[in-house]
């Protein structure tokens, strides 16, 4: 072993070793305590149980109940996330006057600790907050928005439209900075109007990097958690419940830490399947040009 | 005709963007009396800092400001010499297996940290670091985006300064501390500065891997706090809300640039 090589393991041993302890070691033993029985007050109690925790999940309604609010949240929220998203990009990069002081402020939301939004919007949809406030001046009646249960799911969807478009619009405009002026002139020569550049145009060449957005995005709202934390605790009647947050309700309230696990680990079988389409993506859009 | 519709809709989602932020501020400076009416009104007609006052003096909030700082300030510096230290030594190190390392750090990337909470939780009651400093950062010193951004930006370093100091007879660690931290100081803002505010707002964790009031972080502090009084203090909620978004902010548009160069790094994370 020379020299270098040893001092190559000096300079990596401490990450590594860390690693393995707090990165690597919890995957694996997540796919132990997934076919445990393990309750942490009772830890000599802790046994094996097969794919019995698998099983378990195939017929738990509370369960499925979760995996159709989550969906619903993606569903309900990724086309308009990625429509403003993608105005608002097209809005800054049509470069008016200010276009930087523009790209800044839509961008706030985005450093804003989830926690806080989540405070300041279970503040607004309060019976006294201000969307009530705003809707009496107009002569509409206020509503419990996080009490009803038809409501409180599409209030925090409505929120999260708003916390994330601006990490969206940004990775847009650095898709639209890459499309080649030239495209664009050809087009004005012929004639075409701003429509038809958007759709003939602007649109076609920026698919990968809208794909890509919404490939992340999926990934993202399939694991909603602390708005539920913060606003409902997956109330009212388990219509806010979503997967993460009934794992959690699952390891840590009942404190059925091997069941716990199974769930994470088929949110994590499906958004396994969600990378594996955006890694396909990620190449194809690196060989466009991203 | 065209540049005024433009104005007028970024005008307006710049608005929708605002309006709720403001709401926190104005609602941080307003007196008891009128918080109850809930008006729509935004500007407060007398404006009033004692929720700051109630909220820095008598509460825990302090406490919860002073954990965040640390465990930002020791997860900021830990992930800036050990993430470097890794990467460093896979790209020049002569590391056999590095391309297996750095391919098992990249697959790292896209597992969850929901799905590693429960046998996180029990592997630190097993060393008993539940509640303690140890539970606040080390799960936060193996982020495996920032080796591969240090790694990265190694491959476009030339390594003819470093063999230079070499020849000269400086040691492995005087070459990497002197030599390369100086070279790859642009890549170390990116991952310094959004280490700090994946850090400083990060709630899942913390939340999980405390227990007592005293451990708490901010965002887990006003978090439960929102969920355990039977009727909220709003005035005082939004203004702790308003203080834990200060350093965030001053740091956002101080280095805009490396958010947004991190950022778009960082959506390979998911």
């Amino acid at each position: 072993m020379g020299g270098r090589e040893r001092a190559g393991l000096l300079f990596t041993a401490p990450w590594l070793l860390t690693f393995a302890a707090f990165g690597l070691f919890p995957v694996l033993f997540s796919l132990g305590l997934s076919v445990s029985r393990f309750n942490p007050t009772h830890p000599d109690a802790a046994r094996w149980v097969g794919l019995a925790n698998y099983r378990e999940l195939l017929t738990d309604g509370t369960f499925w109940q979760s995996v159709g609010n989550t969906l619903f949240f993606a569903v309900g929220t990724i086309p308009f996330t990625t429509a403003i998203a993608l105005a608002m990009a097209l809005l800054v990069h049509a470069r008016p006057p200010a276009s930087g002081f523009f790209r800044t402020a839509l961008f706030v939301p985005t450093v804003v600790s989830l926690v806080v939004v989540s405070l300041v919007f279970r503040y607004i949809y309060a019976p006294t907050g201000m969307l009530n406030a705003i809707l009496s001046r107009v002569g509409v009646e206020g509503r419990a928005w996080l009490q009803e249960p038809d409501l409180a799911l599409p209030a925090i969807m409505a929120m999260d439209v708003w916390a994330a478009v601006g990490y969206y619009m940004i990775l847009m405009l650095a898709g639209l900075k890459a499309i080649p002026r030239e495209v664009y002139d050809s087009a004005e020569v012929d004639g075409a109007g701003w429509w038809t550049r958007l759709v003939h145009i602007t649109i076609p060449c920026l698919r990968p990097i809208l794909l890509f957005v919404i490939v992340i995005n999926t990934i993202r709202s399939l694991q909603v958690f602390v708005e539920i934390v913060v606003m409902t605790q997956g109330g009212p009647l388990n219509r806010t419940l979503t997967v993460v947050y009934y794992l959690y309700e699952t390891a840590f309230y009942k404190l059925r830490m091997g069941y716990g696990s199974a769930v994470a680990y088929a949110l994590f079988a499906v958004l396994f399947l969600v990378t594996l389409v955006q890694l396909r993506l990620l190449r194809f859009g690196r060989a466009v040009g991203d | 005709m065209k540049r005024t519709l433009v104005l007028l809709a970024l005008v307006f989602f710049v608005l929708t963007t605002l309006v709720p932020l403001v709401w926190m501020v104005s609602m941080s400076v307003r007196g008891e009396a009128v918080l109850i009416r809930g008006l729509g009104d935004l500007i407060p007609s007398e404006p009033t800092l004692e929720h700051y006052r109630a909220v820095w003096g008598e509460s825990a909030f302090a406490r919860f400001f002073f954990n965040s700082a640390l465990v930002a300030g020791l997860v900021v510096g830990g992930n800036l010499v050990f993430a470097s230290m890794v990467a460093y030594g896979c790209a020049r190190l002569r590391m056999r297996g590095s391309r297996v390392l750095m391919a098992t750090v990249l697959g790292m990337l896209m597992i969850p940290k929901q799905v590693t909470m429960v046998p996180l939780y029990v592997l630190m009651s097993w060393l008993h670091l539940i509640d303690t400093y140890g539970a606040l950062t080390l799960p936060f010193m193996v982020d495996a985006l920032n080796v591969f951004l240090v790694y990265q930006f190694l491959q476009t370093v030339p390594p003819d300064l470093e063999d230079a100091a070499r020849i000269d007879g400086a040691g492995e660690a005087v070459v990497f501390f002197r030599i390369v931290m100086p070279l790859i100081k642009p890549v170390l803002a990116v991952v310094g500065i959004n280490t700090f505010l994946v850090n400083w707002n990060s709630f899942l964790y913390p939340f999980i891997l405390t227990a007592s009031e005293e451990m708490r972080t901010v965002p887990v502090g006003l978090a439960l706090y929102a969920q355990g009084q039977y009727s909220i203090d709003w005035g005082s909620l939004m203004a702790g809300s308003v203080l834990s978004v200060v350093p965030v902010l001053v740091v956002f548009f101080l280095f805009q640039r490396q958010i947004v160069s991190g950022l778009t790094a960082g959506a390979i994370r998911g």
